[in-house]
């Protein structure tokens, strides 16, 4: 074959051209550990790291609404459990009053339920932030509001919240309540946690059917009604008190499956666009080598050109 | 037998002879790095013989003409390898600029690293931001009356509409670009057929008085090769040496006769197509980079704006169908959460941005913790939409870049492959019509010594002469 004085130079600088490509996209490769950046780089695996991320951050989102409800809920758990601890005092007033109570003793225990009752209603009104966490879905409302007569004797403490809760999702499809409503008497729904017509606690009724006995001195009553009454309304707290348990080991186990499934979805996406880095960098080495030894050829075929000019006479 | 004056004659004719393809081989050796310059060859042929007793004598040499050594054939599979390359350079060319402006760049780095700090922190692509927007919902749904996760949607709301705002005005921008590509390509394109039409005038002229125009042909054939660069052409070589070009079938350059030239139109929708200018043909391109252009612009760009805005319309329509029914922090309800119809002019509702406790995340009254609103809208992300060929708003935005991409990746593909053919068509082309500089410097001894020689008969044939004068004298 003929070769033309200018193809050398164009073929040199062809191949160069070629040659500093791949160097480029290597090096990018390299320095960015990525072998997918661009669309153009590989469609499909584009797509499929754009799905992966989606997915990643739908994760990392669940994982954000775990911790948000972890919080919520251990806030609830820590009220729930000073409650137990007035339901069970509670009790154990309305046992020990009987025939055999002094009236000056009945009066004194009387002030004391009236302070459970204060107690329990502050513990109800617990907030997380600003959000009310007893008040079912009505969480800017404090839910419980506790009326005294002249005497400070509770007379009365109404529920201003409702009797929903909130869903939220920890997974995909997978979604928890974690507000309790504080009383629900309708009969169905979420239990409420003082309140529910369905399993016969009324904690603030019967603590003030206490109260009022306790002052009276009708001790017949509270052995005959107010003792059963708040041994319900102590079932009823043993069963919110497990049942946040229940609920924070469902978020615990949720937060670990998020973490396991974030590693897993960043492993995917590292497969489909990550660069190995070992393979990359040998891989440039080599185009670097390739490279120098087109410069080398290209300067000694330019010289051997220079050279037959110049043995011409 | 010729006698000393005519083998004098031979002499003289001989150095003329190689004189000229001296000068020839300058030529050539002056043009080694033009790429457009075919090698030129003096034809020699012996001159006319006498007769003598002895029959037909030979009288020498004569320059016959000066010839290109060139490859029809090649040439015009050059012309069309040229229509093919202009048509992939171009759609490569703007398929990239959408690329930038699409802006949908994959860093793993950034998103990768297991980080479970918040996700809505603004970043340039749509993908990320419609997931950002999602995981917003979440968070309101997660925390209703929380003030800092409401004020966090409106923002990442607001990102992703200036997002699409941003996108939108850049595929519009780069959608102006091209269509002002193509009148820029057009013009040239007149311009090259009006110096093929005066080249093939010269040209004509130049043969009919017998001679030979092959600078002319040269420059003619680059105007053709950057011609096909622009639109696919088909020629004819007529009897005078002109060539007639065609464009989509339509005449343009008879002879030396520029008979018609390429116009843009604008068909209605603002998107120029080609016919011709005095009869207004359309013309339907298949090759070069004007039709390169129209297609990458109707093309992959086209689709690409469309699915953008087909995407902000729907969740525009598709949220704010929810969000209406739900109440805000104050138990107002019926406000619409984005603005807009499309990708162009979507945002958000701006009484939101003062004020993130009107966003209505609640779906009863007077219920500031409901969330069904808010969770609604946050299932949304995951749901098949309709409008969106049942694809999840995420999956659409991958599946759309994921065609796009495919575009410009066999733009690619094609561009690399027109390359390859190129060089190795161009490559032949020189094997056959470049200036080799050995080959020249050989001719050049080769001339230098046979002019010497001819120069020698000359000489010689002198010394006879003055012999045979010298004859009588002595």
């Amino acid at each position: 074959m003929r070769i033309a004085g200018t193809s050398y130079m164009d073929s040199m600088v062809n191949t160069l051209n070629l040659m500093s490509a791949k160097e480029y996209q290597l090096q990018n490769q390299a320095s960015t550990g990525q072998t997918i950046s661009a669309p153009e780089d590989n469609p499909a695996g584009m797509a499929q790291a754009l799905n992966l991320q989606a997915q990643n951050s739908a994760v990392t989102q669940y994982s954000q609404n775990v911790s948000t409800l972890q919080t919520n809920a251990t806030v609830a758990g820590n009220a729930l459990t000073s409650l137990q601890t007035i339901t069970e005092k509670a009790s154990e007033i309305a046992t020990s009053a009987d025939g055999t109570s002094t009236p000056a003793q009945l009066q004194a225990d009387a002030t004391q339920v009236t302070q459970l009752i204060q107690e329990a209603a502050q513990l109800m009104n617990t907030q997380n932030g600003s959000q009310y966490v007893f008040s079912g879905t009505n969480s800017s409302q404090a839910p419980f509001t506790v009326s005294t007569d002249a005497n400070g004797n509770v007379t009365a403490v109404t529920y201003q919240g409702n009797t929903s809760v909130s869903q939220s999702e920890i997974a995909d499809n997978t979604s928890l309540a974690v507000n309790v409503p504080g009383q629900n008497n309708s009969g169905s729904g979420a239990r409420g946690v003082v309140s529910d017509s369905r399993y016969g606690a009324d904690l603030f009724n019967h603590l003030i059917s206490l109260q009022n006995n306790l002052q009276s001195g009708n001790t017949s009553a509270i052995t005959s009604t107010d003792a059963p009454n708040l041994s319900k309304d102590d079932d009823n707290m043993i069963w919110q008190v497990a049942n946040n348990g229940a609920t924070q080991s469902r978020l615990q186990a949720a937060a670990s499956f998020a973490t396991t499934q974030q590693t897993g979805l960043q492993q995917g996406l590292s497969t489909v666009a990550g660069a190995d880095l070992a393979q990359t960098l040998t891989q440039l080495s080599q185009a670097q080598n390739a490279y120098q030894i087109a410069l080398q050829t290209s300067s000694q075929i330019l010289q051997l050109q220079q050279s037959v000019l110049n043995s011409l006479p | 037998m010729l006698g000393l004056f005519n083998t004098l004659n031979l002499g003289a004719r001989s150095m003329m002879a190689e004189e000229l393809s001296l000068e020839v081989t300058g030529q050539n050796l002056a043009n080694a790095n033009n790429p457009a310059y075919t090698r030129q060859t003096v034809q020699l042929q012996t001159s006319t013989p006498t007769p003598t007793n002895l029959g037909l004598q030979g009288t020498g040499v004569d320059a016959s003409s000066i010839q290109q050594v060139s490859d029809p054939l090649l040439n015009s599979q050059i012309q069309s390898e040229a229509s093919v390359g202009g048509y992939w350079n171009s759609q490569q060319t703007a398929l990239e600029n959408a690329q930038t402006q699409l802006g949908e760049f994959l860093n793993l780095s950034a998103s990768g690293t297991g980080s479970t700090t918040t996700s809505t922190t603004s970043s340039p692509d749509l993908s990320d931001q419609l997931n950002n927007l999602f995981n917003a919902f979440q968070s309101v749904a997660t925390s209703p009356i929380d003030p800092t996760a409401r004020q966090s949607l409106v923002n990442s709301a607001q990102s992703l509409a200036s997002s699409f705002n941003q996108a939108s005005q850049n595929l519009n921008t780069l959608n102006g670009e091209l269509n002002t590509s193509v009148g820029n390509d057009v013009t040239s394109a007149n311009q090259l057929l009006s110096d093929i039409a005066i080249l093939n005038g010269q040209i004509a002229k130049a043969t009919a008085s017998g001679g030979t125009a092959n600078d002319m042909v040269d420059s003619r054939e680059q105007d053709l090769e950057n011609l096909a660069k622009l639109a696919n052409t088909q020629t004819t070589t007529n009897s005078d040496g002109t060539i007639s070009v065609s464009i989509g079938g339509q005449q343009l350059v008879s002879g030396s006769k520029l008979s018609d030239t390429l116009a843009t139109y604008d068909p209605g929708n603002g998107q120029l197509q080609v016919q011709t200018a005095t009869s207004a043909t359309p013309l339907t391109l298949s090759g070069g980079s004007i039709q390169g252009t129209i297609d990458a612009r109707d093309g992959a760009l086209g689709t690409l704006r469309n699915n953008l805005n087909t995407m902000a319309s729907t969740l525009i329509t598709q949220v704010n169908s929810i969000y209406k029914n739900g109440y805000d922090l104050n138990g107002n309800t019926g406000a619409g959460f984005f603005t807009g119809t499309g990708s162009s002019n979507i945002g958000v509702n701006s009484a939101l941005l003062t004020d993130p406790s009107q966003v209505q995340a609640a779906g009863v009254a007077n219920a500031t913790g409901d969330n069904s609103v808010a969770l609604a809208l946050a299932q949304l992300g995951s749901q098949s939409i309709s409008a969106l060929n049942n694809q999840t708003f995420s999956s659409a935005c991958s599946l759309d870049v994921e065609n796009f991409g495919n575009a410009l990746s066999n733009a690619n593909d094609q561009v690399n492959n027109y390359n390859s053919v190129n060089t190795m068509l161009l490559n032949q082309r020189d094997s056959v019509s470049g200036v080799s500089l050995e080959q020249e410097m050989a001719n050049l001894i080769t001339f230098q010594k046979a002019y010497e020689t001819s120069a020698q008969i000359i000489t010689t044939v002198n010394e006879m002469l003055t012999t045979v004068v010298n004859m009588k004298t002595s």
